[in-house]
């Protein structure tokens, strides 16, 4: 078994994997920019190395630092969460030449997987649909756009190196296409440090949908059903759930057999995603479904398998990376209710999504039954721009579908989150919304929905409200100056390193 | 979500408030119980009921946050000039005017990134570029003028 895990990452994900350690009894050593030398995922683990200056660029995406951290800590295996550099095969192939156990498939699998060329190749020889789509040769803006005539409008271009709605631009004609590849270029790049680009052609309607696998070293590989992952805010997941409201017992069948194709040709290991764009069925049509991407890593959004199977997919990751076998058969493995997570960011949906950086001045998540929450974040912690405004996940879950609503939008109506503003009650009227209830939501319904979605936010607070807010004046420069002077020794500890 | 309202001046009868501690505030009205949770300062006071979130000040600013798009977030005007500023720390990833253009309402002048996320800075309205007070690669705060346009 590892015995000193290293955890390339921040935030929440950092926190999940370090809980995770404790409980196999693994060591964990977090890392940390100079934005987050006090951060809930510095606390959480059980040593932590300084990474230096706060962009990502200089600290947690930076191969020699982590490595260093690694070798200074005598880490013997390095986890990557999910972002920075969870999909960098150079880290894994640099890990695997230091002796270092990469928690993740070997870099050979995940260059393979990563490249949407080859992964498109590997996954049309194992029988599998495809979106039709390209990485142009010629790069060039004159490139870019002679590809995306090829497929046609509307098109879709995506930083070939990543996910995660970076870099990705929805093109429906040829006006501003030099904008729009240039910007998706740009982003592409700052993401991952990658600037290729992909276009590929852009389905109705469709929904997301993806499966869940997990494989070991003997090749012995299991999936773990499905997530829908429909509610998008541009090519960005906000809300996931499984089971699936949009599966048939057969449709799943030929998904989940589908996906354990792909994991066999590509020789898979360790926990992964495939993701899959389905076409519902119409009259004359049955379902079809296309091969997406394959996500290389853990996902934001697996709690949502780990409530609705009752397994632990990141304990499955390090028992999987130690030479374990996979921890289930598959036999074992079923849905049980139902479960759905709601993705908290720090931005201002009223104002175009804005990101929003500042001090969490007051900060309660919610305790109930049914109801995880997975943070990176306490009350007093300063939001900054350097990273995903990603502050926490609430994930429900019920007997039923309608169950873990009701869960989810309780949990909801009781996690105030004050001093930045954040997409709680966007979440909540997507949640309360007549056509999330129906299940039938599109990777494109949260767009078309959201100018009718935030003219329902603009109403104004209640009297009773105000008289509370009154009542909280009123106490005055007391309250709130002994509010601000009890976070005053946190800002002068900025700079301290444990 | 984006209130400003008065606090100073509204009084509702009947309404009894208990400081609950920890910013939570139970409210007694007509027969029910809420908990509204406040905190900040004077100047920004915040306050979350049941899944809203309000943010106010007792001054007679104008309500913010209505469906802006980043483009018109910051752009302050000063007789004929209009001094477009950063809405948020932020990186200027490129500059695309320089002083003496003409630009068209809506054309894109800056492009910040901040959260990894870029942000265009657009035109307001049709104008030409006085000066340009940033440059590709400068971090940037809130309330600096970037561009002048008139």
């Amino acid at each position: 078994m590892i015995q000193r895990l290293l955890i390339a990452n921040r935030g929440e994900i950092a926190v999940r994997i370090a809980r995770a350690c404790a409980e196999l009894g693994i060591e964990s050593v977090a890392v940390f920019s100079e934005a987050d030398a006090l951060a809930p995922h510095v606390l959480a683990a059980d040593r932590a190395v300084p990474l230096g200056a706060s962009p990502a660029i200089e600290s947690y995406l930076s191969i020699p630092k982590i490595l260093a951290a690694a070798r200074s800590v005598g880490a013997d295996a390095v986890h990557p969460g999910y972002g920075f550099l969870s999909e960098s095969a150079a880290l894994a192939s640099a890990c695997e030449e230091s002796g270092v156990t990469f928690v993740g498939p070997p870099s050979n699998v995940m260059a393979r997987m990563g490249s949407k060329i080859e992964a498109r190749r590997l996954v049309q020889s194992a029988d599998v649909p495809v979106v039709p789509g390209e990485t142009p040769d010629d790069q060039s803006n004159e490139g870019v756009g002679r590809a995306i005539d090829r497929l046609g409008f509307p098109a879709l271009i995506k930083a070939s190196a990543g996910g995660g709605g970076k870099g990705m631009r929805r093109v429906r004609d040829g006006r501003d296409l030099v904008a729009q590849i240039e910007s998706a270029r740009r982003e592409a790049h700052a993401a991952f440090g990658n600037g290729t680009l992909y276009v590929e052609r852009l389905l109705d309607a469709p929904h997301h949908i993806e499966i869940q696998v997990c494989a070991d070293h003997a090749g012995r590989a299991v999936h773990l059903f499905e997530r829908e992952c429909s509610v998008q805010r541009r090519h960005q997941k906000v809300i996931e759930e499984s089971p699936s409201p949009n599966l048939t017992e057969g449709l799943r069948r030929r998904m989940v057999a589908a996906a354990l194709r792909i994991v066999e040709a590509s020789a898979y290991r360790n926990v992964g995603t495939i993701e899959f764009l389905v076409d519902p069925p119409q009259q004359g049509h049955d379902a079809a479904f296309y091969f997406l991407e394959m996500n290389t890593r853990l996902q934001v959004e697996h709690p949502v398998t780990e409530l609705v199977t009752g397994v632990d997919l990141v304990s499955a990751q390090l028992r999987v990376a130690s030479g374990e076998t996979v921890p289930w058969r598959q036999i074992e493995l079923s849905q049980r209710g139902h479960a759905i997570e709601a993705r908290v960011y720090a931005e201002d949906p009223a104002n175009g999504f804005l990101p929003q950086a500042g001090r969490l001045i007051l900060y309660h998540e919610p305790h109930m039954p049914g109801v995880r929450v997975d943070s990176g974040v306490t009350q007093g912690t300063e939001v900054g721009v350097h990273y995903d405004p990603l502050l926490a996940k609430v994930i429900a879950h019920g007997e039923n579908r309608g169950q873990a609503i009701a869960r989810l939008v309780h949990a909801l109506r009781a996690f105030p989150i004050l001093g930045i503003r954040s997409n709680v009650p966007l979440l909540l009227a997507i949640l309360e919304h007549p056509l999330f209830a129906t299940g039938r939501m599109h990777t494109r319904s949260l767009d078309a929905e959201l100018p009718a979605l935030l003219d329902r936010l603009s109403a104004a607070p209640p009297p009773f409200v105000q008289e509370a807010v009154r009542k909280a004046t009123m106490r005055g420069s007391e309250a709130s100056s002994s509010m601000s002077a009890g976070w005053d020794p946190w800002r002068t500890l900025s700079g301290w390193r444990p | 979500m984006a209130h400003t309202v008065r606090v100073a001046t509204v009084n509702a009868p009947g309404v009894v408030v208990t400081d609950a501690g920890n910013g939570a505030y139970l409210v007694q009205h007509e027969g029910r119980l809420e908990v509204v949770f406040v905190a900040g300062s004077a100047d920004a006071r915040w306050a979350f009921w049941n899944g809203h979130v309000y943010r106010m000040s007792g001054d007679d600013r104008s309500p913010e946050g209505q469906h802006q798009d980043v483009a018109s977030t910051g752009h302050a005007v000063r007789g004929g000039i209009q001094a477009l500023t950063s809405p948020m720390p932020a990186t200027v990833v490129k500059v695309l005017v320089r002083p003496g253009l003409k630009v068209k309402g809506g054309d894109q002048l800056i492009v910040l990134e901040a959260m990894k996320m870029e942000l265009p800075l657009r035109a307001p309205g049709n104008a030409t570029v006085t000066a340009v007070h940033c440059r590709e690669g400068e971090l940037v705060q809130p309330e600096m003028v970037l561009v002048e346009l008139e």
